[in-house]
C-alpha cells in the first residue's frame, strides 16, 4: 500500500508540473505583446517596461518556468499584477467558496442519485425504473450553465424565493446557505443523473452474484441485502466517479460563479484571464489542478481501503 | 395544559394559505432598501478594486471608491445634455486667476480618518505633484507645481495654458487628493485600502464579493442621502441585469440589447439614465494604401455605408449617430455630417476614379456588435461593387496592427472598425490624429498643418466660443480627408429604481454620495 501511495504521489507531481508547463506555453502563445495586452493599448512605454520587468517577461520562457516552479514549491505563487497582493492570499480568500459549492452540489447529488439508482435496480424495468432513467438522462443532457440561467430566472427573478447573486452576508451562515442553493442545484443536477445511472448499472451486476442469491436464500430482509451487501460492493465504481466528479465540478463552478456572481476559483480564473493577470491565472489553475489530483488520489486510496481485492492486487 | 384543536379541514386550509404565501413573489415593488432604520443603496461594481491609489490605479471602479472616500477640488455637472464643472464641497474657492494659475481654498475642519488631522493645502500639493511620476502622469503634464500659500489655501501653477485641466484632471480620478502623512506612512503608495479617508463614507472591501460604504462618523460635511452603499462585485453585465430584475440591486449598467428591450417596454418601477456617450466608433481607411490613395475612392466609401442600418441592425437604435469625434455633450460636438448615404453618388465617384472590381479587407475586433457592423458595411459596399473581406481579430493583434513599432501589418491595413473612449473635453479625442501620431494611433496616416496648429490652439484657448469653433473645424478637416465613416457613440446607460436619481460621470463612474431619493 505504501509503494502504491508513493507511486501515485509521484505521478501526481509529474501531472502538476506538466499542467504548469502547458499553461505557460498557452499564455505565451496568445498573439500580441503580453505587457501591452495586460496594460491596454494606451499604456505608456515606462509602464510596459515596469510590467515586463516585474513579470520577468524579458527572461527566456524556460527560465520563467523554473523561477515559477521554484517559488510555487515554497508556497509563493507570485504577486497580483495590479494590486500587488500575494496570489496565495487571493486564492485562499476564494477557495472556500468554491469548495462549499462543490461539496454542496455533489452532496445533494449523492443523497438523491444513489437511492434513486438503488430503487431503479431493485425493480428493473418497472415504471419507477423507466421514470428514473428518463429523468437521469435528461439531467445529464442539460448543460449546467443553462440550468443556472433557468434556475435564476424562475426561482430568483420570477418567484423571488431565493437570492440571485453573491455568496451572502459575510458571517451570516443562513444567508450564505440560501445563496448556495441555486448554484448548487444548477451544477449538481447532472450529477444526480450520472450517479443514478452508475449505481443502477453496478447494482444490477452485483444483484446477480451468488452471494446475494445466498443471502436471499438465508431469508435476510431485502433492505439488508440491498443496502448491507449489494450496495457496499456496487458503490466502489461510484466512488471513483465521485472523485472524478469533484474535478469536473471545479470546472463547472466557473459558469455558476459567473452567472450567480459568486466569488470562487473559477470566477477568479475567468476574470484574471480577461485581465491578462498571468500570475493569478497560473496560481489559480495550479491550485485547481492540485485539488483535482488530490481528490482523485483520495478516492483511489479509499477504494483500495474498502475493497480487499484492490488492496491485494497492489 | 390544553392543546388547541385543529380539524383536518383547518389544517388543509392553513397549509394551502401558507403555500400560497410562499409561492407569491416576495417583492411587489421597487423601493429603497432599509436595514436597521438606515437607507441602503445596492449597486453593482463591475470588478475588483486593485489599486485605490490615484497615481497607480487601474481606473473605473477605483474612481468610484475614490469619489466616496477622498476629496476632489472639482466635480462634473450636467445641464441640458452638456457637461461642465463646479467646485466641490471640499473647497470654498476654486478660480482660474489667469490661464496658468488656479487658486483654491479648502473647506476648514475636514478630518482625515485614523488621526491624520485635517485636510490641508499641503495634501493637495503632495497629491498632485506625485502624480507626475505615476501611471497617470499624462493628466498632469501641464502641471508645474502647487504653491501652498496658507494652511488651507494654495495655487495650482501650470507650465502653459491648459484649458482641459478642470474637466479632465481635477474632476476625474487622477484629481483625487490623498493624505500626505498617511500615504508616506503606507510606504508612498497604497493598493486595496485607503490609508486615510476624508469623505462621507468609510470603505470596507471584501475581495471578490463587495465593497460597503458606511457613513463616516468623522465627516463634518453635508450628509449623503444614503446611510450605506453596498456595491456587489458582478463582473458580467448580464448577471447584473438579472440581479436588478430580481430586485437585489437598485441600479445597474445596461448592455445594449437590454437597453433596447427596456426602451421598448420599461419595467414597472424602473427608470433609465444615460450618463454620457464618450465612446466614438468609426470605420477608418488607410490613405497611404495604393487601393485607397485616391480621395474619390474614399469619398465613395463614405457615401456607400448606410450608418442608419448599422445603428438599427447592430445596436437596436440605442446609440447616437456620430458626426465627428467630439462626443455629445462636449464642446465642439457636431450635429451633422458633411456627406450623406448616397450609393448612386458613390458609384459615380468610383467611375470617376476609374476603379472597378475593388477588393478590400475590413479588420475588426471579434465581438458581436462589431461583427454585425462589419457585415452590414460588407453588404453596403457590395452594392456599389466593392468586395469586402471581413477579418475578425482578437484584441492583441487588433490594437497593434496600425502601429509601426509592432510590425509591418500597418502597410496592409485597408479598412478597419475602431472605437475609442475619451474624457469629457474635446482635446483628448483630437490628440490621436495629429501628425506625430501617424504610425502610432493615427492609422489613417494623413497629416495636416492646420489641424496640428488648431490642436495646440484648442488646448490653450479658454474662450468657449473660440474653442468650439476650433474643434468643429478640426473635425471638418478629418472628414475632408475621406478617411472616416462616422458610425456611433455608445451610451453608458443605467437602469435604476424610479425612486432614486443617480449621478454618474460622463465616462460612467457612479458617484453614490450624489445619489438622491425622489
Amino acid at each position: 500500500m505504501l509503494v502504491y501511495l508513493i507511486k501515485r504521489l509521484g505521478l501526481a507531481m509529474v501531472v502538476v508540473c506538466l499542467v504548469v508547463l502547458v499553461l505557460f506555453s498557452l499564455l505565451h502563445l496568445i498573439p500580441g505583446d503580453p505587457a501591452t495586452i495586460a496594460l491596454g493599448p494606451r499604456a505608456t512605454p515606462e509602464a510596459i517596461a515596469r510590467y515586463a520587468e516585474k513579470m520577468h517577461l524579458n527572461d527566456p520562457i524556460w527560465q520563467q518556468f523554473l523561477i515559477y516552479i521554484g517559488n510555487a514549491a515554497s508556497g509563493d505563487l507570485g504577486l497580483d499584477v495590479f494590486s500587488n497582493r500575494p496570489v496565495t492570499a487571493i486564492i485562499l480568500d476564494r477557495i472556500g467558496f468554491t469548495l462549499a459549492l462543490v461539496f454542496a452540489s455533489m452532496g445533494w447529488a449523492v443523497v438523491l442519485g444513489i437511492p434513486l439508482g438503488c430503487l431503479a435496480a431493485v425493480r428493473p424495468d418497472s415504471l419507477l425504473d423507466r421514470i428514473t432513467g428518463v429523468l437521469a438522462v435528461g439531467s445529464i443532457a442539460l448543460p449546467s450553465f443553462l440550468v443556472s440561467i433557468w434556475a435564476l430566472l424562475i426561482f430568483a427573478v420570477e418567484f423571488r424565493w431565493l437570492p440571485a447573486i453573491g455568496a451572502g452576508e459575510p458571517g451570516d451562515f443562513s444567508d450564505q446557505l440560501s445563496h448556495l442553493v441555486l448554484p448548487a442545484f444548477a451544477i449538481g443536477l447532472s450529477w444526480v443523473g450520472y450517479l443514478a445511472r452508475m449505481v443502477r448499472a453496478s447494482m444490477l451486476e452485483v444483484m446477480g452474484e451468488n452471494y446475494i442469491r445466498s443471502a436471499r436464500a438465508f431469508g435476510l430482509r431485502p433492505r439488508k441485502v440491498v443496502y448491507g451487501y449489494a450496495l457496499r460492493v456496487a458503490i466502489l465504481p461510484t466512488i471513483t466517479l465521485i472523485g472524478m466528479g469533484f474535478g469536473g465540478l471545479i470546472s463547472a463552478t466557473v459558469f455558476a460563479e459567473i452567472i450567480f456572481a459568486r466569488p470562487g476559483i473559477g470566477k477568479l480564473i475567468f476574470d484574471s484571464v480577461m485581465a491578462r493577470n498571468f500570475p493569478v491565472v497560473q496560481g489559480a489553475v495550479l491550485v485547481a489542478t492540485a485539488l483535482y489530483i488530490f481528490v482523485v488520489l483520495f478516492s483511489d486510496i479509499l477504494i483500495a481501503w474498502l475493497d480487499p481485492r484492490v488492496r491485494e492486487s497492489l | 395544559m390544553t392543546m388547541p384543536k385543529t380539524t383536518r379541514r383547518q389544517f388543509l386550509g392553513s397549509t394551502a394559505a401558507l403555500g400560497a404565501l410562499t409561492v407569491a413573489p416576495a417583492w411587489t415593488g421597487a423601493v429603497v432598501a432599509q436595514e436597521g432604520g438606515q437607507k441602503v443603496l445596492r449597486v453593482r461594481q463591475d470588478g475588483d478594486n486593485a489599486i485605490l491609489d490615484p497615481a497607480y490605479m487601474v481606473g473605473g471602479t477605483e474612481v468610484e471608491a475614490q469619489k466616496q472616500c477622498l476629496p476632489f477640488l472639482a466635480e462634473y455637472v450636467e445641464k441640458d445634455g452638456s457637461f461642465s464643472w463646479r467646485p466641490t464641497m471640499f473647497v470654498t474657492k476654486l478660480e482660474l486667476r489667469d490661464p496658468t494659475h488656479i487658486d483654491f481654498e479648502l473647506t476648514p475642519d475636514l478630518k482625515w480618518s485614523n488621526g491624520y488631522g485635517t485636510l490641508s493645502a499641503e495634501d493637495v500639493k503632495y497629491s498632485y505633484e506625485r502624480m507626475k511620476d505615476g501611471d497617470w502622469a499624462g493628466y498632469f503634464e501641464a502641471l508645474d507645481s502647487v504653491e501652498v500659500t496658507g494652511e488651507l489655501t494654495g495655487t495650482i501653477v501650470l507650465k502653459q495654458a491648459f484649458a482641459p485641466f478642470f474637466m479632465v484632471t481635477l474632476c476625474h480620478g487622477p484629481g483625487a487628493i490623498v493624505c500626505k502623512q498617511a500615504t508616506e506612512d503606507a510606504g508612498g503608495q497604497f493598493t486595496i485600502d485607503f490609508p486615510a479617508i476624508c469623505g462621507p463614507y468609510t470603505y470596507t472591501y471584501t475581495p471578490g464579493q463587495r465593497v460597503v460604504f458606511d457613513t463616516n462618523p468623522e465627516w463634518t460635511g453635508p450628509k449623503p442621502e444614503f446611510d450605506k452603499v453596498i456595491a456587489t462585485v458582478i463582473t458580467e453585465v448580464k448577471a447584473s441585469e438579472l440581479a436588478f430584475d430580481a430586485g437585489e440591486l437598485d441600479c445597474t449598467e445596461l448592455g445594449s440589447d437590454t437597453l433596447a428591450r427596456y426602451t421598448q417596454s420599461m419595467p414597472e418601477g424602473t427608470a433609465v439614465t444615460t450618463a454620457g456617450q464618450l465612446q466614438y466608433m468609426w470605420m477608418g481607411m488607410n490613405t497611404d494604401h495604393p487601393k485607397l490613395k485616391d480621395i474619390r475612392v474614399r469619398q465613395a466609401i463614405q457615401r456607400a455605408v448606410d450608418v442608419d442600418s448599422i445603428l438599427a441592425g447592430a445596436y437596436s437604435d440605442t446609440t447616437a449617430e456620430m458626426h465627428g469625434i467630439i462626443c455629445p455633450g462636449l464642446l465642439g460636438h457636431r450635429e451633422e455630417t458633411g456627406y450623406d448615404y448616397d450609393p448612386a453618388k458613390a458609384r459615380a465617384l468610383l467611375d470617376e476614379a476609374g476603379v472597378s472590381g475593388l477588393e478590400l479587407t475590413l479588420r475588426t475586433l471579434n465581438n458581436q456588435e462589431r461583427m454585425l457592423t462589419a457585415q452590414i458595411i460588407q453588404a453596403n459596399l457590395a452594392a456599389v461593387g466593392i468586395t469586402v473581406k471581413v477579418l475578425p481579430l482578437d484584441s492583441g493583434p487588433f490594437w497593434e496592427m496600425g502601429q509601426e513599432s509592432k510590425g509591418d501589418t500597418w502597410k496592409d491595413l485597408e479598412l478597419w472598425i475602431m472605437r475609442y473612449g475619451t474624457t469629457p473635453d474635446p482635446y483628448e479625442a483630437t490628440q490621436w490624429f495629429v501628425s506625430d501620431q501617424v504610425g502610432i494611433w493615427n492609422w489613417e496616416r494623413w497629416t495636416d498643418e492646420e489641424y496640428d496648429r488648431l490642436y495646440q490652439e484648442g488646448i490653450a484657448e479658454t474662450d468657449e466660443a473660440k474653442r468650439r469653433d476650433i474643434y468643429v473645424r478640426m473635425q471638418e478637416i478629418m472628414e475632408n480627408t475621406g478617411a472616416y465613416v462616422w458610425i456611433n457613440h455608445e451610451p453608458e446607460s443605467y437602469a435604476h429604481i424610479d425612486q432614486i436619481e443617480i449621478n454618474a460621470a460622463p465616462s460612467g463612474e457612479l458617484n453614490y454620495r450624489r445619489f438622491k431619493q425622489v
